[in-house]
């Protein structure tokens, strides 16, 4: 009997010994690199890395890919656990929380020993990323938000498409045309109009400064979203939802996260990153620019970055990466995965962004960046982002009114402003 | 009544009851594997076979899984599930054994103790662990996985010690009297008895650690070939439930548990074998 | 409790040493788990810089931080319903199983299945299955004429989540139940048969008070996994990146840990969920000592 145990014990061992020690067979020098994406951006960003090892044969880069969620718990895990990777990828408007913690390590030495290193970009990407001493990180790629639209749906429907001359009017009118109770059951089977409501990214904060109305003020301490032509944008929105065009955040979550991907919905606002999906699913779109409102047309920028740990111990190396990534060769790569945009103009206006695969008309959102707004980064973005999002699904699920609920939920962010100044 | 009558009734109420729970059990199952067999046009369809059945959402599954990674996947969670398994088993029964039958002043402080660790969920003690294991300099490498499952836990031997604390002080004494070791008491009655106990541990632990997302993530590499099924799947899923496909989820989710059902099957009979011994020796 | 074993002399070695692996354990989760909790409640730390001493400015930020609050009033609700109902459900099963039937390994199966799904797994399930315009739910109650019922919204999110939490713990008890059913003896219940007493009578007098060792563990265990419950909830409440509908104490944990940067606060929330938890531990005990039966 106690032979079993020892028996037992040592199988145990042998197992566990088995792929514990550290798979990396080292190179003189290894980068870590982590990014959140889709499973189809690790092919290409191994790739890429492929690509920067057969020039830079020293510097092995591993890449580590994670979905969204996954993705922060581990970084943050890691950081705290004091063993960071060496690159890793930032949201911009989150890039101001890790920045003024001093997470991140400042790139400005090597920007400044590479002249002419930044010329090439579109200079709206590169603003989110710099600080009164210099850039701490640097733009991937970007994005810009334009209305996508179901070609087959508008058909059958008798629309015409959308122009880059519409409103919000045209928009809401052509929403309730392409909203449809098929078999008149009383369930909608299709919806005009499907976007996400609690980030501002894909439309709150267009329709805002479409209407005239500002997000924040320029030093960061009051909100903003509740005053004036502001407020009728939000009522713009609740219209979409009252009206019925658009699902309530509930309701939508029924039918997967993306309503225009599954085929449910005949418009919808969105940028680059979901292109790939729409066409592997199969609908036929195009796109055109985000609709004008009384003030004027406006659209949302972001982008997704680079940074490098303050507590790298391969930072040559690391920028190394960074560079190629940033170069010519490596935008190309990126340009062809057919996420986002290229910060490179020379990329982005070249055939290598301009012919993607697909029908899609990829002018639109490079024009887009004409009347665009920089997505508002600050201090605190994510907790902010989390009371005003939250605030107000109840009103849009249509259990809470829009006004008194839009001036609690001012006064909550503002505390969150005022605490992470 | 008569006693026969008496029965019967006892026994339509018994099935009545355990037929309408076993139904509210599986119809998810049923959906779910329903779902997973068909076209995606069809996947809100209110109908139970489908027609065509289709294979495809399995297949796209694991050919989506670049170079046979969902085999290196299963095997790693596997190997990291089993060797839970036994290490919980060894250690928490001792542990119980100790607990249960021995008197020694500690015991009451280190029992305590024990069921202390179970009040901090194990989101919150993530970082922490992390930073020990750091400082043990074990990251990097798949301990941080393993160790934690052979020294002891609170669950399990909270668990065992309640079903040895049922165990009748005679046969100890009995034993004594035949000149039995205190470790030999443990091996030859205490665990042997506790076999139900003991296989329904297992089963715990393997499902437990099988469907752990948080520490494979973040103590593995995120590498489809190092990491374990449900970090993979995680991965995945997040582009499925943008595009609403869910026929290919139920097709992963069904995968993702079928090893843990076959699994719970075998241990099932070790558990009807513990039943039936336990149930002839008393 | 008559604890009767002692090791004799040289033996007593035995006992530290089936102890040493728990042992280990311990120290790595008192330190790491209890001890690191405790004392980072009292730091601020932004998980980037070293933790700024905070005093008690966590704790009594917990008082005023409305969501917090919302949290652990939902996790009271929803514990208070979802304990009896797992415990006193899987109880019931247990007994019905453990009499003569046929087909009891299939039941058994049965039941215990959604015990071993993933909670990943199973919420997908029941996402679809709650679904308001699409779920077979809303389908079986349109044919019986009745109008369909938005399950995860705010008005029914609650009982909906501790529904498919106690679906998947009901196999759980039921092991746990028919373990300690099995080792009544049943010599008991002839006894009682051959003296006249009825099949409620024997439940009451041979199967109840003995049976109270397993059914202090499910309590207990049940009470622990309702307060630290977070899977199926995040899993089929949450709205986008948001909150939840239905937010819970570890819900609020996690936020603040991974997406505020504020790991005291967090780890304040925890200390408040492991005292909740600890006075409950000490309820029970108490209920043992007086209730539970041992042989």
């Amino acid at each position: 009997m106690k032979k079993l145990l020892f028996v037992l014990l040592i199988a145990c061992l042998v197992l566990a010994a088995c792929g514990t020690a550290p798979a990396a067979t080292k190179g003189p020098v290894e980068i870590s690199f982590m990014m959140w994406g889709a499973p189809e951006e690790l092919a290409v960003w191994q790739a890429v890395v492929d690509d920067f090892h057969a020039a830079n044969p020293n510097i092995t880069v591993k890449v580590d890919v994670s979905d969204w969620d996954s993705y922060w718990a581990k970084l943050n895990t890691l950081i705290a656990g004091g063993t960071p990777p060496d690159v890793f990828a930032m949201d911009a408007p989150l890039f101001l929380d890790w920045q003024s913690r001093g997470a991140l390590l400042n790139l400005q030495p090597y920007i400044d020993a590479t002249p002419g290193f930044l010329d090439g970009f579109y200079p709206q990407t590169l603003t989110a990323y710099k600080t009164s001493d210099g850039y701490y990180g640097l733009p991937r790629d970007f994005q810009s938000i334009v209305l996508f639209y179901n070609k087959d749906m508008f058909d059958a429907a008798g629309q015409a498409y959308p122009t880059a001359n519409w409103t919000y009017a045209d928009l809401l009118a052509a929403a309730k045309a392409l909203t449809l109770d098929t078999n008149s059951d009383g369930k909608t089977e299709q919806y005009g109009l499907w976007t996400d409501t609690w980030d501002m990214e894909l439309l709150w904060s267009e329709a805002i400064w479409a209407y005239g109305g500002e997000i924040i003020s320029a030093d960061h301490t009051k909100t903003l979203i509740g005053e004036g032509p502001a407020r009728d944008a939000w009522a713009y929105i609740d219209s979409l939802y009252k009206e019925g065009v658009m699902p309530t955040p509930t309701t939508s979550g029924e039918y997967g996260s993306d309503l225009f991907q599954s085929g449910m919905a005949a418009m919808t606002t969105i940028g680059h990153w979901a292109v790939p999906g729409y066409v592997q699913a199969g609908i036929n779109f195009d796109v055109a620019p985000m609709p004008k409102g009384p003030a004027g047309q406006a659209t949302s920028v972001n982008s997704a970055g680079f940074v490098l740990s303050k507590d790298t111990k391969n930072a040559d190396a690391a920028f190394a990466f960074v560079k190629f990534a940033l170069s010519d060769a490596g935008q190309k790569r990126l340009a062809e995965l057919g996420f986002a945009i290229p910060v490179l103009k020379s990329v982005a206006e070249s055939d290598s962004y301009l012919k993607q695969p697909g029908t899609l008309n990829q002018q639109v959102f490079l024009d887009s960046i004409a009347f665009a707004h920089m997505k508002p980064v600050f201090k605190g973005y994510e907790e902010w982002a989390a009371v005003v999002g939250d605030g107000l699904t109840p009103v849009f699920d249509g259990e809470a009114e829009l006004g008194p609920t839009l001036d609690e939920v001012v006064k909550s962010a503002d505390v969150i402003l005022a605490n992470n100044q | 009544m008569t006693k026969k009558n008496h029965k019967f009734v006892a026994d339509l109420l018994t099935y009545t009851v355990l037929i309408g729970g076993a139904i509210v059990m599986i119809v998810p199952f049923i959906w779910m594997i329903s779902v997973s067999f068909r076209v995606p046009a069809q996947q809100y369809a209110r109908i139970l076979i489908p027609n065509p059945v289709t294979f495809q959402n399995y297949v796209n599954l694991i050919k989506d899984l670049p170079d046979n990674a969902f085999l290196f996947l299963t095997a790693n969670s596997f190997k990291l599930s089993i060797l839970m398994v036994i290490g919980q088993v060894l250690t928490c029964s001792m542990a119980a054994f100790v607990f249960a039958v021995c008197k020694f002043r500690a015991r009451n402080l280190l029992f305590a103790l024990l069921l202390g660790t179970m009040m901090i969920p194990s989101q919150v003690s993530l970082i922490p662990n992390f930073i020990i294991f750091k400082y043990l300099g074990l990251i990097g490498s798949q301990w941080p996985l393993i160790l934690p499952g052979f020294w002891g836990g609170a669950f399990g031997t909270f668990l065992l010690r309640q079903y040895f604390l049922t165990i009748p002080r005679d046969l100890v004494d009995a034993a004594r009297m035949d000149g039995a070791s205190f470790f030999g008491i443990f091996w030859k009655i205490y665990l042997p008895l506790a076999k139900p106990a003991i296989a329904a541990l297992a089963i715990f632990v393997f499902k437990d650690a099988w469907n752990d997302l948080l520490h494979p993530l973040v103590y593995l590499p995120t590498d489809m070939h190092q990491t374990t099924l449900t970090v993979g799947l995680a991965f995945f899923q997040q582009q499925l439930v943008m595009g609403g496909k869910f026929t290919v989820l139920m097709a992963g989710a069904f995968l993702s548990i079928l090893p843990l059902l076959i699994v719970f099957f075998f241990a099932q009979k070790q558990f009807i074998e513990g039943v039936a011994l336990t149930g002839m020796k008393r | 409790m008559n604890y009767g074993l002692k090791p004799f002399g040289r033996e007593r070695i035995w006992l530290w040493l089936m102890l040493v692996p728990t042992l280990i354990g311990l120290a790595f989760g008192t330190v790491g788990s209890l001890l690191a909790t405790l004392g980072l409640s009292f730091f601020d730390w932004d998980l980037i810089n070293p933790p700024q001493w905070a005093g008690i400015s966590n704790y009594a930020a917990l008082l005023q931080n409305k969501d917090y609050i919302e949290a652990f009033v939902n996790t009271l609700k929803f514990s208070a319903e979802y304990v009896p109902g797992v415990v006193i459900i899987s109880l019931i099963i247990a007994v019905l199983l453990n009499r003569k039937i046929r087909g009891i390994s299939i039941f058994r199966t049965i039941y215990f299945l959604p015990t071993v799904t993933s909670a990943v797994a199973a919420a997908l399930v029941w996402n679809m299955i709650y679904g308001k315009d699409t779920g077979i739910l809303n389908l079986g109650l349109e044919s019986l004429g009745l109008s369909p019922i938005c399950w995860l919204c705010s008005e029914h999110a609650m009982f909906s989540v501790v529904i498919v939490n106690v679906w998947g713990a009901i196999g759980e008890g039921m092991i746990i139940f028919l373990a300690g059913l099995t080792a009544i003896p049943r010599d008991y219940y002839e006894v009682a048969s051959i003296d006249g007493a009825s099949d409620l009578q024997k439940f009451f007098h041979i199967t109840l008070p003995l049976i109270t060792p397993s059914i202090f563990f499910q309590t207990l265990i049940s009470a622990i996994n309702a307060f630290q419950a977070y899977d199926y909830i995040y899993m089929l409440t949450r709205r986008g990146q948001g909150n939840s509908t239905v937010p819970v104490a570890v819900y609020s944990i996690y936020r603040n840990a991974f997406n505020f940067f504020r790991m005291g606060d967090a780890s304040a929330q925890a200390i408040q969920l492991a005292l909740l938890v600890a006075v409950f531990m000490l309820i029970m005990f108490w209920w043992e000592r007086h209730y539970v039966v041992y042989e």
